[in-house]
């Protein structure tokens, strides 16, 4: 290393670190695009953007550091880049890049005390799932672990320290994102240790074109989100419970709603005593209560963001609103000129 | 006078593009199907010969609103009450046959409004009226409350369009939570069109078109009552509707429509069993690339005319 990046890297890292709370309390993060720009926001709990940082290209979500104002700003799939982005100065503080052969997928999440980054990753070629692990005082990657599936997506500290990994199943081509292996995918769902030891995994044999993409906290159960890749008259749920040691199960709308969502959920967000799930394709959100019965539907086109601020929910749409969630009603909060991307992160 | 004025405002403020689309599209497409359904559930029979006409009256009406997935058809799964289909596990048979069996004093309107959306409405009609094997059960009683419910429905829906009618063209207003700026009410019904174009090539074509090897005329729509070609112009002519009356200068788009709805004229094959053979097969296809065609030119010219995209997310996918 050059002596005077050396120095500069030791004076970046001694600086310091402004928290969430100094620089008002953002309660979500949201990749938008406006115009041909596209930014990371922090947003208000009633929708205000607080800042908006440049990002080179078309975000797909964010990790959010659990108490220092930093996110780490994930690409689109398949990404060969991610962003640590200082949230008090906009600058880039760190730009993350895989281990040649490995591509991002989309997601990350911190350890809890902010020490850790992990990563969603597949091997390029194959897809196979990886978690990568960084070092976040330097961001120095530490090593990676096996996701135990294909196409891993979102995945999800627990508060003990366990992390979900939602293995999408699906192989991709690495350059343009063709789906390789729709006839025989297996999505599963997998429960690491904090060491990366697998603990657990559960796959659904008769239901294999649902990829299993996104994932929530609802109590001690894991609630996610299904994509079908299969024939789309057929009507399969989007939504799946599952507590560790139990057996998981899929939570059905009436049969009247089957194809309210288009057979695709693009966001889950959990309180304790519900669970939301949105569907652009659909133009809708479904409510369910935290057993997986359904409870409400409430239409808007376009919706994908979802995130709890407290005991709500607040969904946001590509049209460049954002809307508090109730059993009820969608009710605006507020209505910009950003086009807001697929998800909305909690800081909470 | 007030409530003229207030009314008028309402009208001036969408854009020209919605009020004609909600004048002189849906609304009038609604009030059709439910006049046609309404007459249906007056001939008083319950001989197929006698309720054929008019089920197929009440059927061409309802191709051409099938295509607007937004409002009242969207909501307590109505659309999929007037139209279950595709039903590839056979869903509304099974709970039709039930039905048939059922004690008929337990058949009941709003009984009906409980059962699966799959056995009922047109589908299930269709089933009863041009049955491919014996029915179980004498099915005058369940033929005639599925009648009550399709015109009940109709009813609801072409009502419900006066009050969604208005929230289409108050977009924007103040007090409107549904479509916050005019201009994404355009977006609304623009995206129906682009879907509606989809489902004409991957389901109402692509279904029956299957693969070369293995083409598959029974899966079509209507098939069992000789509608499967019929329902694909019907639906092409009140898309193509929907794109004149949101942009009527789109020479393009309705250009496209037009080769789309010749080539399906062509066909000459009112069942579509004419695909087993190559040349129909290949024939299909072709329609199939001509729908594909026509969804592109239009989202390529009508988008940018009205100054909107499909839906940010919904095109993404992750």
């Amino acid at each position: 290393m050059q002596r005077r990046t050396f120095l500069a890297t030791l004076a970046a890292s001694l600086a310091p670190r402004l928290t969430w709370a100094d620089i008002g309390a953002p309660a979500f993060l949201a990749a938008g695009k406006r115009g041909e720009a596209f930014f990371l926001h922090g947003l208000s709990a009633t929708g205000t953007s607080l800042f908006g940082i440049p990002l080179p290209g078309r975000g797909h979500a964010a990790a959010a550091h659990p108490r220092i104002a930093e996110a780490v700003a994930f690409a689109r799939r398949p990404g060969t880049f991610a962003l640590v982005i200082d949230c008090a100065t906009g600058e880039t503080r760190h730009r993350l890049t895989p281990p040649e052969g490995m591509q991002f997928n989309g997601h990350g999440a911190y350890s809890a005390d902010g020490s850790l980054l992990m990563t969603s990753e597949v091997v390029a070629e194959s897809s196979e799932g990886r978690i990568g692990l960084w070092d976040t005082a330097r961001y120095a990657r530490l090593t990676d672990w096996p996701s135990h599936g294909i196409g891993p997506h979102e995945v999800k500290r627990l508060a003990d320290g366990r992390l979900a990994v939602a293995n999408g199943g699906i192989r991709t081509d690495p350059v343009d994102r063709t789906k390789l292996n729709i006839p025989d995918m297996a999505p599963n769902l997998t429960l690491l240790a904090a060491d990366g030891t697998l603990l657990d995994q559960v796959e659904f044999p008769d239901m294999r074109q649902n990829s299993i993409r996104h994932l929530a906290l609802s109590g001690d159960a894991i609630a996610f989100a299904m994509q079908w890749e299969g024939d789309p008259s057929e009507p399969v749920p989007q939504l799946g419970l599952w507590t560790p040691g139990t057996a998981p199960t899929l939570c059905t709308p009436p049969e009247a709603e089957a194809f309210t969502l288009q057979g695709y959920a693009g966001s889950i967000a959990a309180t304790p005593d519900r669970i939301l799930i949105t569907s652009p394709k659909g133009g809708a959100v479904m409510l369910f209560d935290s057993r997986g019965t359904h409870v409400a539907t409430h239409h808007r086109p376009d919706l994908c963001g979802a995130a709890t601020t407290g005991a709500g929910f607040t969904v946001t749409d590509g049209g460049g609103a954002i809307w508090s969630a109730t059993d009820d009603a969608l009710t605006p909060l507020a209505a910009d000129q950003t086009q807001w991307d697929n998800h909305l992160v909690s800081l909470s | 006078m007030r409530a003229s004025l207030l009314l008028l405002l309402l009208a001036t403020s969408a854009t020209a593009d919605t009020a004609t689309v909600v004048n002189g599209h849906a609304r009038p497409g609604y009030a059709a199907f439910d006049d046609a359904a309404s007459r249906l559930a007056d001939v008083e029979s319950c001989d197929p010969e006698r309720l054929r006409p008019a089920f197929q009256a009440a059927y061409d009406a309802w191709m051409g609103v099938e295509h607007l997935h937004l409002g009242p058809s969207e909501e307590e799964g109505r659309s999929l009450a007037v139209l279950f289909w595709p039903d590839p596990k056979g869903t509304g048979a099974k709970a039709q046959a039930a039905l048939l069996k059922a004690d008929p004093a337990t058949l009941t309107i709003d009984g009906m409004a409980q059962q699966s959306v799959a056995a009922r409405g047109l589908s299930g009609l269709e089933r009863l009226l041009y049955p491919e094997k014996a029915l179980p059960a004498d099915p005058c009683p369940l033929i005639q409350i599925t009648i009550d419910d399709l015109a009940r429905q109709a009813e609801i829906m072409a009502a419900a369009w006066t009050s969604y009618g208005e929230i289409l063209l108050s977009a924007g207003q103040t007090g409107n939570d549904r479509f916050l700026k005019p201009e994404e009410a355009t977006q609304a019904l623009f995206t129906q069109l682009a879907t509606g174009l989809e489902f004409v090539a991957d389901r109402r074509i692509g279904r029956p078109l299957g693969s070369f090897d293995k083409p598959r005329p029974d899966l079509a729509e209507g098939h069992a009552s000789g509608r499967a070609l019929a329902n694909i112009t019907l639906s092409l002519q009140a898309l193509r509707d929907l794109a004149a009356s949101l942009s009527p200068d789109s020479p393009k788009t309705l250009a496209a429509f037009d080769h789309a709805i010749d080539l399906a004229g062509a066909l000459n094959d009112p069942n579509l069993d004419g695909i087993t053979d190559p040349q129909g097969w290949l024939k299909l296809e072709i329609l199939q690339q001509a729908v594909r065609s026509t969804r592109d030119t239009a989202i390529a010219e009508i988008g940018p005319a009205l100054g909107v995209e499909l839906g940010f997310n919904s095109q993404d996918g992750d």
